[in-house]
């Protein structure tokens, strides 16, 4: 039977559940069950659960109150190194993630255009028959390869891989290239590792490049940054925007978009020049030591000021403030450094700049390089390898971009890929938790993808605006209802466990992704018979048992052996200042200035940037969260606005070369005259999303692609655009936009 | 020897305004989507750019040590307790609102779009507390420790400390403690507290005696009686008008709101 995809009938599905539940729990369902065999809850099914949360990525520790069994409240758990018994808005609304009542609680087959929101409910069965029956068609029809991948960072994106790699398919789409390439690829060259850890502990100098902390949080160093300024650490913050980070900086540096490599490159120059650094670490940790300062000479603070706009002498003196601060100064890698094709420049000079101050290895140093691998210490359920693969990946890694990580790929390029149908052409996507409709680049490209495809299915808990485009939604238990794979953190590793029952019929990834395997022929790669059974075979080393990490929420870990020989993995096995790597790409050794396109006259730069209340694309429609977030506006200096007749409030229609969008102005001081700025996430499409449908715009429709051809990151603050009154009002009520028949 | 008696200390040079306390009260106490216990206080963006200020910090019931709202209830349903928490229980309120407007802080939120309609406010979260929690859930989620919880002395030597060791860091001045004649909930700041937008009290005596002269002229049974008549009024009057509905909508949306704008 047709069936439009109406709030009501959501509301009926989470009813229906709900009942269900009801019936169930005269017997012990299953979770309350463990959870009771673990201690945790009392006679009535009432207690207190150690989790994971997961409204972002940085998973910090959780305890769930768990009342009849429904979960009350989420607080932080203070045994855990990432939240230390706080939580941030989005942890504390992770209840109404669970309970949304928007939730997809059953498979769901497309019956009528895509777009149009026409599913049919369905039993498991069909649904995963269905999606294993199309992907074997792609297969046997175009090769393994026409069936593209994706997912974001989550416990289970192994398990996810082990779907594309054991199936055969090399693409990829990761979030990664949207956000951290830059800063990943410019640590991997210059010392060999993704990520250095940082460390706040004796920090007096912290400089951050558009990290706004205090807005893109990550609970504990959110926290630890603001310990370290109450206990007198100087924080000095670029970025076009007045934050509440810089609200809370000793110094905000409103510096021109783009420019902020030309202004770090002016303070290495500063250091190298005037000998400065700590030349002892340099000589003997790194590479480049002689010829970094010819290789600086030209970027002169007086240079700098030209382009950053900030006058040469503040540059200088901030340099001179970071080098007097040695090892307490910290120059921090940032996060989403997907700004412009020089962003992997900026990262390179902060990578530069962290080395010059010797704060890398010495002990109490701000930034450390002694990551621990993920998942040593633990198993795994056994596998064969994977079947070889000789098709070009559609991204362009490495063929196009041989510096990008395998592991990163170009997601933009991915879906440029699948329109022109070059080299080959893509005919199917299997997407879980991941919304790229939203989250890529120029939105009606994106759709244009889709359009392309014979088949789509997607896994996510709301029928968000890529599932609102599928053929086929899996219902994924949300993270309150499910297991997923330990995570290691500092020498302990944690649990993700349900503190509830699934609601209607949720499943685990892991349960997903195995089921699927089976009907796709590579069952092999999933040898476990259920979550459970993962986790005690993850365990088996440490000779601890399932019952007691659900207890106390991890198991301890053995410590690792150092073996006090200071490497780092870069081919010269010093931190790599200046790379062979890069020259021998066709790339300059040195970080280097690139000056990136700016807008012309009558144009901003169209900026985005987090706020603390949502996680990218995916939470808006928490009602918690709704209530207690901005209305999205286009943030637009209040003089320019005067100037242009703009009034606050306004409704403004706003155009970049590929897109438009109407939305609300709010004039304020807190932004630079040639920038506007709009918060991601809005403007969504599916109607399935009864609390986040008609708020605000998307960003998304009018950014344009542009990829850094060393780090292959989309450049997200290159798009510029025109902005004028609308009487229009809301207009992008969004048309239909039904793809195919 | 007094009670032991709770405190807050929330201090606005650390409140970073990401609202974890709001939505930890909405969920800790299962307030409605339409109502809320705690809001945040905005100086607004000052300056022009490129010399800006912004302060925030979140606010709640004070928790008066002698609260005017106590004093203005005809039915004892908002009570103070020995520990100074100011409890509301709505089976025993009649929805006077005496104690909206007896309150100097602006604090008693009312429900105005109920039927029968109640208030709203902080009561330190006294249920988590009671189940042996170590801290109301705004002060335990808060990750800048711009909200503090302990005993009120603790928390008032401790705001009287922060300014006396960095004074170019806040003004001289503990917000509570002297207020309405003391309160429960301490604030500390970098600005005047106007310009956070808290109200004015030039009082160092609380409300709460003029209330209670006022209250012990008459009979309980009158005041209740006086109370139900004037709600009845306004539950008469209320579709017609819509005016105080709206007012309080607007002032409340402003509260949560208010950084918003910026």
């Amino acid at each position: 039977m047709t069936q439009s995809l109406s709030r009501r009938d959501f509301l009926k599905l989470g009813g229906a559940a709900a009942a269900a539940l009801a019936a169930g729990s005269f017997l012990p369902p299953r979770a309350a069950q463990a959870a009771r065999d673990a201690g945790l809850l009392d006679a009535n099914g009432d207690g207190y659960i150690p989790s994971m949360c997961e409204m972002c990525v940085w998973r910090c520790g959780l305890i769930a109150k768990v009342k009849d069994g429904r979960v009350v409240k989420l607080d932080g758990n203070p045994e855990h190194p990432h939240s230390k018994g706080n939580l941030c808005p989005r942890g504390q609304a992770g209840l109404m993630n669970t309970y949304d009542p928007d939730r997809v609680l059953t498979p769901l087959i497309r019956v009528g255009r895509r777009g149009e929101g026409k599913f049919r409910k369905a039993s498991w069965e069909e649904a995963l028959d269905l999606t294993a029956s199309k992907m074997l068609e792609i297969k046997e029809k175009y090769g393994a390869e026409a069936m593209v991948f994706s997912t974001t960072h989550c416990l289970t994106q192994q398990q996810f891989e082990n779907i594309m790699y054991a199936f055969g398919s090399p693409n990829y789409g990761t979030q990664r290239s949207l956000c951290f390439n830059a800063m990943i690829t410019a640590f991997l060259l210059t010392y060999g590792i993704e990520e250095p850890a940082r460390n706040y502990e004796n920090v007096e100098f912290i400089l951050m490049v558009g990290r706004n902390m205090m807005e893109a949080i990550s609970t504990s160093e959110t926290s630890e940054l603001s310990h370290a300024i109450d206990r007198g650490a100087k924080l000095v913050y670029l970025d076009p925007r007045y934050t509440k980070t810089a609200s809370k900086a000793a110094e905000w540096i409103p510096i021109r978009p783009g420019a902020d490599s030309a202004f770090l490159l002016a303070m290495i120059n500063v250091i190298v020049l005037n000998d400065l650094a700590d030349c002892e670490f340099v000589k003997q940790y790194t590479v480049g030591c002689d010829g970094i300062q010819d290789a600086m000479r030209r970027y002169t603070p007086e240079w700098a000021e030209k382009i950053t706009g900030v006058p040469a002498d503040t540059i200088e003196r901030i340099a001179r403030e970071y080098a007097a601060a040695k090892h307490c100064a910290l120059a921090h890698p940032g996060w989403r450094t997907s700004n412009f094709v020089n962003s992997f420049q900026t990262e390179r000079a902060i990578a530069t700049l962290n080395a010059l101050s010797g704060n890398v290895l010495i002990e109490g140093g701000c930034l450390s390089t002694d990551v621990t691998e993920e998942g040593s210490g633990l198993a795994k359920p056994p596998q064969p390898p994977y079947p070889r693969m000789s098709a070009l990946r559609l991204d362009g890694t490495p063929w196009k971009y041989p510096l990008v990580p395998l592991k990163l790929g170009v997601f933009q390029e991915l879906r440029d890929a699948i329109i022109t149908g070059e080299p080959y052409q893509a005919h199917g996507w299997f997407i879980s938790r991941q919304n790229p409709i939203q989250a890529l680049p120029d939105r009606n490209k994106t759709l244009e993808a889709f359009a392309k495809m014979d088949f789509v299915a997607t896994v996510d808990i709301i029928m968000n605006d890529t599932a609102w485009y599928s053929d086929v939604v899996l219902p994924e238990a949300s993270y309150l209802e499910r297991y997923d794979p330990l995570l290691p953190v500092d020498g302990k590793a944690y649990i993700r466990q349900p503190v509830i029952e699934p609601q209607g019929e949720a499943k685990s990834a892991l349960w997903i992704y195995k089921q699927l395997s089976e009907r796709l022929g590579i069952g092999d790669y999933f040898q476990y018979t259920d979550e459970e059974d993962y986790i005690r075979q993850q365990l088996k080393p440490l000779g601890v048992s399932l019952e007691e990490v659900k207890e106390k929420g991890y198991a301890e870990m053995p410590e690792e052996e150092k073996n006090g020989e200071i490497t780092f993995n870069t081919p010269s096995g010093k931190i790599e200042l200046y790379s062979e790597t890069l020259k021998n790409a066709g790339f300059s050794p040195w970080p280097t200035w690139e000056e990136p396109p700016a807008p012309a006259e009558n144009e901003f730069y169209l900026l985005t940037g987090k706020v603390a209340q949502h996680t990218q694309f995916g939470t808006q429609n928490n009602q918690l969260l709704h209530k207690y977030s901005d209305e999205p506006r286009l943030w637009m200096n209040a003089k320019i606005a005067a100037d242009r007749g703009l009034a606050d409030g306004d409704w403004v229609e706003v155009t970049s070369k590929v897109g438009r969008a109407n939305i609300r102005l709010l004039a304020t001081e807190a932004i630079r005259s040639d920038c506007v700025y709009m918060a991601p996430g809005y403007g969504h499409l599916s109607k399935g999303l009864t609390t986040a449908f008609g708020l605000g715009a998307s960003d998304s429709v009018l950014h344009e692609t542009y990829t850094d051809p060393i780090s292959g990151g989309q450049a997200l603050s290159q798009t510029f655009v025109k902005v004028k009154k609308t009487a229009d009002g809301p207009a992008e009520t969004p048309k239909p936009l039904y793809l195919g028949e | 020897m007094t009670a032991h008696k709770y405190g807050f200390l929330i201090d606005a040079s650390r409140c970073i305004d990401c609202r974890a306390c709001l939505v930890a009260c909405s969920a800790e106490n299962n307030v409605s989507m339409k109502h809320t216990r705690i809001w945040i206080k905005d100086t607004g963006i000052v300056g022009e750019f490129p010399d800006l200020k912004h302060y925030t910090a979140p606010y709640h019931c004070m928790h008066c040590t002698d609260p005017a709202c106590v004093s203005a209830c005809t039915v004892g349903a908002l009570q103070q307790n020995e520990d100074g928490i100011v409890t509301y229980d709505n089976d025993r309120c009649i929805g006077c609102r005496y104690c909206m407007y007896a309150c100097p802080f602006e604090v008693p939120y009312f429900e105005w779009d109920k039927q029968f309609a109640l208030i709203t406010k902080c009561d330190f979260c006294i249920s988590r507390l009671e189940e042996g929690q170590a801290e109301p859930a705004c002060a335990a989620t808060c990750p800048t420790d711009a909200i503090q919880f302990g005993s009120r002395e603790e928390m008032l030597a401790l705001a009287r400390e922060r300014i006396k060791n960095e004074p170019g860091r806040y003004v001289d001045h503990v917000f509570g403690e002297h207020e309405n004649g003391g309160t429960s909930t301490f604030f500390i700041s970098p600005v005047p507290f106007e310009q956070l937008g808290f109200p004015t009290t030039e009082r160092t005596e609380s409300s709460a005696r003029f209330n209670r002269e006022v209250t012990e002229i008459g009979t309980p049974i009158i005041a209740s009686a006086v109370a139900l008549g004037m709600t009845g009024i306004y539950l008469a009057l209320k579709p017609k008008t819509g005016k105080h509905a709206a007012e309080k909508t607007e002032h409340t949306e402003e509260k949560t709101a208010q950084a918003q704008e910026e």
